[in-house]
């Protein structure tokens, strides 16, 4: 299979992905959560199906919560979002809804205030990036026995930066579609993506090392393209079993880490493609327009 | 000859390995067998699945972020955040919150923390704890009534050290509705209270003497009524007793008269109120005290003793009664109150001022702020060196706060009561900035260093939580809470099972495809990652690792980096054994070639686990940080596993009769031309 050769379809399809998800991301943007924006969810578990999400909006009304968003969980249960109800204000939410229910209890309640939401979206950004910088540094000291080796650190990293970005827009289209909020465990997705992606980028790359090391003089793109065929089975092996995995946790999980696991679900889906088809492609493609030893045989072979 | 012997010791040292292994998981096995394991004085495992120590997620629990915030403005030092953390921590402990932690959160390397994360874990609940006296109600006995009369499932009861009982439950409704919607009951605690004391009885027992009095003087002042003698000389009679018991609206205690002995009653009864405060904790007489009074007209009592009374009755433990606690900042300040001039300071101002008559001049002018100055005196809080809750002595017990001051605290004691005693101004306590009480000191200065503090709305549940501020000592600081979690215990356990229930739908999943693709490389697997997830399970349990859902999601991914590195040997195995090498010399360079992309591929997750670990407490949530450290624990031990088990099990494998059909070594549609051309291409 001539993957190198077919290279510019892979990369205009990542980049036409990629530019999308920078579109959608610029112009709706992430459905940001608590941890984000500040506030207090609280999930309520009723007792019999009598109540419906009208009669809950109606009690967060009483109680003097107009702004509240509520949601329908099923099993009876339903999720609150308020403005951030302090310490007091959880007690005259309560009040109103056992009007409505006496069995009714709150199941999960989260508050976050305004000073720590402040916070996430820098720090959550910083995580990324000082992870993705060390995972480089890491590349370049592992792949030190290949000729510059900071070009597979930058080939991973744009590779990463890749799946972020797609995870991130296909993710958004997808909070609209089934009202996916973004919460600090989200960023903790992100973070997991970021290490399987490079996980799989690194034996992609592992076997180009090995391959350039046996045959020093054969053209690089050559050396690639052989390097994909070989590791194309162990990776789809891996991505497959750990689909499997993230599928069982999906269905037979509880509801609380759904978008997380769609997060990592995209993020392995996505990962195992960039690194076959975009970060070993950047390496080719940045070869053929440097002065390195390969640079001659590829030259009279390309 | 060399050669053989070279590899049956090459063979006897890889055995080695897969013997360490076997022995880690069998003590792994041991270990999660064993509910609890001591190791060297450390304590690990409970009630839990397993023995794992579980998060709030997965086990209910309150999570509570409070930011530090110094009273002038300044950024909070080290010492600030490490006192902060020593107070709460004590506070917590004091209160009785059972593995609690406390820990800093927001701390980077130029910065110092700046954000308190308290964790309790299963508090969502509510306490009582509550004293009969003389242990006549068991636990069990107690635990059965708020089962089956009060029909609360969910209360257990234990004993505790003094002999109380602590009743948990998972709440404690501030309001019952009816089906209109209608505040039935104010406080279901209340409720239980007026059905303890009515279930249970009390004895009493009650003897009376002949008092020793000087015979009635007769003398011509008629002013003095004689005593008749028949009156003081005899001891009550049973209808005496019973009618004063009747006298208090008490006719149904069943008194009886000792066997052989004169004067003396045993009485039980039920629901004997012994409360000494109305609802708005002004003092009232008890119905105890009544009781007594009626008692002790009738006859001179020389002892009574009573047992099986509701001596103690404290709510809490709840969530909201635990952040009253924690975030208490316990400024305690002694101040001198300079009251207003009891007389008129010269001659031309009418007195007293505003129109106020004498009487009322006399209280206001030492309670009312318009009146009154306040100045800081000598008495640093500092030396205070306890504080303890107390019942005063006296008819009517009431709670007070004892306070003990060293040798410092009390001299500077001595001189401020000294002064407010001679100056008949006041001494003004204040906790947190407000007024604790403010008394008057009449006989001089006190020395000694004890003090009490007793006041009119005191309770018992008030003075305890006053005497746990004071004893922790003040915070230096504000504490402002930023973010909360409760989540309810059925919902933690709904996602722990449901949680375990996917873990072993995922891994049976993987077990499957892995035989059934990979053939015997996959049985390796198999095997491997059977033992892998004891020794996980068995290494959270001792370190211990505290599990949370998204822990539990890091375990289950990290299945999935552990079943690479066997798919990437077998993958390399059936390269080798392509390009025409024998079976075991096939899995030796299929290992050597697969390892450095399990070693660098899992070390890149690695880092991003650090990171994520070390960034982690900046987010005032623990979800970071605990899918971290799952993740790092499960890559490491994955990478360990494959080192040791799969490579030694696959080689083992090959020398049994397996290894005479190689082909069941290749996984199945493992035979794509370019793999051929390539392992050819390379050889």
């Amino acid at each position: 299979m001539d993957i190198v050769g077919k290279r510019r379809i892979f990369l205009t399809i990542s980049i036409v992905l990629a530019a999308l998800s920078v579109v959608v991301l610029g112009t709706s943007g992430l459905k940001l959560g608590i941890d984000f924006t500040s506030g207090s969810t609280v999930t309520y578990q009723f007792s019999d199906s009598e109540t419906a999400a009208a009669d809950v909006t109606g009690a967060l009304n009483d109680s003097g919560h107009p702004e509240a968003i509520v949601q329908a969980l099923g099993d009876n249960q339903f999720f609150i979002r308020t403005d951030d109800l302090g310490v007091a204000g959880l007690d005259d939410v309560n009040i109103e809804i056992l009007k409505l229910d006496q069995g009714a209890y709150a199941l999960d309640t989260s508050t976050v205030g305004a000073s720590v939401a402040e916070d996430t979206v820098q720090n959550a950004i910083t995580a990324v990036i000082v992870a993705a910088i060390f995972v480089m540094i890491y590349i370049m000291y592992a792949f030190r026995s290949v000729p510059s080796s900071y070009k597979y650190a930058f080939a991973a990293a744009i590779a990463l930066t890749h799946d972020v970005v797609i995870v991130l827009g296909i993710f958004t289209v997808l909070g609209i579609a089934i009202n996916a909020e973004v919460n600090a465990i989200f960023i903790v997705g992100i973070l997991t993506v970021i290490g399987y992606s490079v996980n799989d980028t690194i034996v992609i790359f592992d076997r180009i090392r090995e391959n350039v090391t046996l045959a020093p003089g054969r053209e690089f793109r050559t050396t690639v393209n052989i390097s994909i065929n070989e590791s194309i089975t162990r990776s789809l092996g891996t991505s497959i079993t750990t689909i499997t995995v993230i599928m069982a946790m999906l269905l037979f999980g509880g509801a609380s880490l759904r978008d997380f696991l769609i997060v990592l679900l995209l993020g392995v889906l996505v990962g195992t493609y960039s690194s076959m088809f975009v970060a070993a492609q950047v390496l080719v493609l940045w070869e053929r327009r440097s002065f390195l030893p390969w640079r001659k045989a590829a030259a009279t072979n390309s | 000859m060399r050669r053989v012997s070279r590899k049956s010791l090459e063979l006897l040292s890889r055995f080695r390995g897969l013997v360490l292994i076997a022995i880690l998981v069998v003590t792994s096995v041991v270990v999660l067998a064993i509910s609890e394991v001591s190791v060297l004085g450390f304590i690990r495992g409970g009630d839990s699945p397993l023995g794992l120590t579980l998060g709030l997620d997965l086990e209910g629990g309150t999570h509570l972020v409070y930011e530090v915030v110094p009273e002038d403005g300044r950024e909070p030092t080290r010492e600030d955040m490490e006192g902060v953390r020593n107070i709460i921590d004590k506070r917590v402990n004091e209160f009785g919150v059972s593995e609690a932690s406390v820990q800093l959160l927001g701390g980077g390397v130029d910065s110092v923390a700046n954000k308190v994360l308290v964790q309790i874990p299963g508090q969502t609940g509510a306490s009582i704890t509550l004293n009969f006296g003389a242990n006549t109600v068991g636990a069990e006995t107690l635990e059965a009534f708020f089962q089956n009369e009060l029909g609360r499932p969910d209360a257990t009861v234990r004993e505790n050290e003094n002999g109380s009982l602590t009743v948990q439950l998972d709440d404690i409704r501030a309001e019952v509705l009816d089906a209109a919607g209608n505040v039935v009951t104010e406080n279901e605690a209340d409720s239980w209270r007026e059905a303890i004391i009515a279930h249970y009885p009390v004895a009493l027992q009650v003897g009376y003497v002949v008092p020793q009095v000087d015979p009635p003087v007769i003398s011509d002042d008629t002013a003095i009524d004689p005593v008749p003698a028949e009156d003081i000389e005899t001891l009550p009679t049973l209808e005496e007793v019973q009618a004063a018991f009747a006298s208090v609206g008490r006719s149904d205690a069943d008194v009886e008269q000792v066997d052989g002995a004169e004067g003396l009653f045993s009485i039980l009864m039920y629901g004997l109120d012994i409360t000494s405060t109305d609802d708005d904790g002004n003092p009232i007489l008890g119905e105890d005290q009544r009781i007594l009074g009626a008692l002790r007209e009738i006859g001179s009592i020389q002892f009574t003793s009573r047992q099986g009374t509701l001596t103690q009755w404290i709510e809490g433990g709840g969530v909201q009664e635990a952040k009253a606690v924690i975030g208490s900042t316990a400024k305690l300040e002694f101040r001198y109150r300079e009251c207003g001039d009891a007389l008129a300071p010269s001659n031309d101002i009418p007195w007293p001022p505003d129109g106020l008559s004498p009487e009322a001049w006399d209280s206001e002018r030492c309670t009312n702020p318009a009146y009154f100055n306040e100045t800081a005196t000598e008495i640093d809080p500092a030396d205070l060196d306890d504080a303890f809750p107390e019942v005063s002595q006296g008819t009517i017990p009431r709670p007070i706060v004892t306070l003990v001051f060293n040798d410092k605290g009390a001299d500077a004691f001595f001189e401020v009561t000294d002064r407010v005693s001679r100056q008949g101004d006041r001494l003004a306590i204040y906790l947190d900035n407000e007024e604790l009480v403010a008394p008057g000191v009449s006989s001089g200065g006190i020395s000694g260093g004890r003090a009490i503090i007793e006041g009119g709305s005191f309770t018992t549940e008030r003075v305890r939580t006053i005497a746990i501020q004071l004893r922790s000592g003040a915070l230096p600081v504000e504490l402002e809470l930023i973010q909360e979690r409760n989540v309810d215990a059925v919902l933690g356990k709904d996602s722990l099972q449901k949680s375990l229930i996917a873990g072993g739908v995922g891994l049976a999943l993987l077990l499957l495809f892995m035989i059934a693709y990979y053939k015997v490389p996959g049985l390796v697997a198999a095997i491997a990652l059977v033992a892998y997830t004891i020794m996980l399970l068995g290494i959270f349990k001792m370190l211990p690792v505290t599990l949370t859902l998204s822990g539990a999601a890091a375990v289950i991914l990290s299945l999935g980096f552990a079943v690479d590195a066997n798919v990437l040997i077998a993958e390399r195995t059936k390269e080798e054994l392509r390009s025409g090498r024998s079976l075991l010399a096939a899995i030796t360079a299929g290992f050597d070639r697969a390892w450095p992309s399990i070693r660098d591929g899992n070390m890149s997750t690695i880092i991003v686990a650090i990171v994520l670990f070390w960034f982690g407490d900046r987010f005032s949530t623990s979800v970071m940080q605990g899918f971290a450290l799952t993740l790092a624990i499960g890559v490491l031990l994955s990478m360990f596993t494959a080192f040791f088990a799969s490579r030694l099990l696959l080689r083992l494998l090959a020398s049994t009769g397996l290894g005479n059909n190689p082909n069941l070594f290749v996984p199945v549609r493992g035979q794509s031309d370019t793999s051929d051309s390539v392992a050819g291409g390379n050889s």
